[in-house]
């Protein structure tokens, strides 16, 4: 019996293992690649380890594609667009929990059947329509339309946390005279500052990951996002994988940071809200 | 008082129904209009011309449409299956009080968290010629000549769907977990006293108590495979040959490269139609996310 505990006991040990390393080889591949010089990654069988590691594919990387100001505009976009899936977020969704407006839930139920669209279904329209507008290559054009797309997910995770909040807090302050912007600006944003903080993450990582729209609508150099922009090192091939993996490093690094700082507000984001593509 | 807090409710949820109509409803909207019409960029000044259902009949006779559409369909159905079944795994498993709980949690955040092309590049790395998956196969004897992953249609799709699943079943995973969290520890440990064994106990009380959070997340597992673009554009591109297209990346290429508006339009609204169709399957889980 004590034998069967045993061996079950190195199974998973074992399993853990081979699991954890599965869900990361990926990422390790990238680091080590990263510091490989061109004939460890042309060497058969493949090479795991960089022999001699060198920071030339990070220089490279820099010099071939202007790849920090993508970053700096991944940033400002996805910040842009975190303000406004936020702000408008929070304010839907104390209207739908905390006032008497009719169609509540026809509406929670509308927004959630737009966010089963396909995106195809939308680009056309909004390409044409940014193009008139002359919000093609700007950080507010994309920023605004990438928020939108996560609205939904924003309004479904906030409503669900405010619908648990207890409504005495507001009463109290109700009966001190405050109006309605005040309770809402003053008791209920400092009661629900982890939720919207887990929630902006996962609003974060999204916008920053958002491929296919800024790859459309932004497609100057100067308004490009990162995760477009890495694309465009992969376009000749004499580019070796040293230098488009260390690309790829720079582009997940604030995701990384965000995974290793953050995971408890993650976890607690997916696994309560859960919406998400 | 009354009447002055729904006022300002209305007020509230004013600007996200602004962007939501501007940016969503309107552009579907607009795509489903101009899928009656021939549109073409190059074209644009004779303006669009009325065609009817025209778009429709061409895209049932476009042989390349049917191509896609099946390729797109069979992703979906394989990826979420397995991404279900593993999932479900992974959280049963994440649901015991094991050692190293804290770790498995994290490390499913990773393929999460990247995004979409840069999993797709390192995978396509492990599938070339030269890469780690041959040398794998072949320190095992498992192959003799190093197999062409990306260049061969069917080992191209396997690829595609293995990056797919390592990308996607810790969020799936994550998700159940949520699910199982739910149910009561006790009515397991009464399940016991029964005499009920494991399998017994999954079947009768974990799954119909997972089934409404199953159906929503395989509901929006289903809809969001269904509109893959990121993952085959760093992999494949849609090659060998457009074998590996998606009804996707047809309906950009349509659009955008071929600037024939009207038809893309048509293609995007078909899948439209797949996706409502596909979601009317899970109405009533909704109903009961509706209900939180």
């Amino acid at each position: 019996m004590k034998q069967k505990a045993m061996i079950q006991k190195v199974g998973y040990a074992v399993f853990l293992v081979l699991f954890l390393f599965i869900m990361i080889a990926p990422m390790l591949y990238m680091i080590s690649a990263s510091f490989m010089s061109e004939a460890d990654l042309n060497v058969i069988p493949p090479k795991l380890l960089p022999s001699a590691p060198s920071l030339a594919n990070y220089a490279r990387a820099l010099v071939q594609q202007p790849i920090l100001k993508y970053v700096y505009n991944s940033f400002v976009i996805t910040i842009i667009a975190v303000a406004i899936c936020i702000t408008a977020g929070s304010m839907a969704s104390y209207a739908l929990t905390r006032t008497n407006i009719r169609f509540k839930t026809t509406f929670l139920v509308f927004v959630l059947a737009i966010s089963l669209l396909p995106t195809i279904t939308l680009i056309n329209p909004i390409f044409k329509m940014y193009s008139k507008l002359g919000l093609l290559n700007t950080h507010i054009g994309l920023a605004v339309i990438i928020s939108v797309l996560d609205l939904p997910m924003t309004i479904w995770f906030l409503t669900a946390v405010l619908k648990n909040v207890p409504i005495s807090f507001e009463e109290s302050a109700k009966l001190d005279g405050a109006n309605m912007f005040q309770i809402f600006i003053y008791i209920l944003v400092p009661l629900l500052k982890a939720s919207i903080f887990s929630i902006s993450i996962l609003v974060f990582i999204g916008a920053w990951n958002r491929f296919l729209l800024s790859q459309v609508l932004n497609q100057y150099e100067d308004y490009r996002t990162v995760v477009v922009g890495l694309t465009l090192y992969q376009t000749t091939h004499t580019i070796p994988f040293g230098v488009v993996a260390a690309a790829g490093l720079i582009t997940i690094f604030p995701l990384l940071a965000m995974v290793l700082l953050f995971q408890k507000n993650i976890l607690g984001g997916i696994m309560e809200g859960g919406v998400k593509e | 008082m009354e009447r002055k807090s729904t006022k300002a409710g209305y007020l509230m949820l004013f600007p996200s129904a602004l962007l939501i109509l501007i940016l969503i409803v309107y552009p579907a909207v607009n795509t489903v209009y101009q899928s009656f019409f021939e549109i073409r960029t190059q074209t644009a000044a004779l303006g669009p011309r009325f065609v009817g259902f025209g778009n429709y009949v061409k895209a049932f006779r476009d042989e390349h449409f049917w191509d896609t559409l099946w390729w797109t369909l069979i992703f979906t159905a394989v990826s979420v299956f397995l991404e279900l079944i593993i999932g479900m795994g992974l959280a049963l498993m994440m649901n015991r009080k094991i050692p190293g709980q804290g770790l498995i949690r994290t490390a499913v955040l990773i393929p999460w968290a990247i995004p979409t092309i840069v999993s797709g590049i390192v995978w396509t790395q492990f599938f070339s010629q030269n890469g780690v998956i041959n040398s794998t196969l072949a320190a095992f004897n498992l192959i003799k000549e190093p197999l062409n992953w990306l260049g061969n249609e069917w080992l191209a799709k396997l690829s595609i769907l293995i990056a797919d699943v390592w990308k996607n079943t810790p969020y799936m995973s994550l998700l159940l977990l949520s699910g199982l969290l739910t149910i009561p520890k006790d009515y397991y440990e009464a399940a016991e006293i029964d005499g009920a064994g494991k399998i017994r106990c999954f079947i009768s009380i974990t799954l119909p108590l997972i089934k409404a959070t199953m159906s929503v997340t395989v509901l929006f597992r289903i809809i969001s495979a269904m509109r893959v673009y990121d993952l085959i554009v760093a992999m494949t591109a849609g090659g060998p040959a457009g074998r590996t297209e998606t009804v996707s990346m047809y309906a950009i290429n349509t659009y955008f490269t071929y600037g024939n508006t009207g038809y893309g339009a048509t293609l995007s609204v078909l899948m439209l139609i797949i996706s409502i169709a596909i979601s009317m399957l899970f109405v009533d889980s909704l109903k009961t996310k509706g209900s939180v």
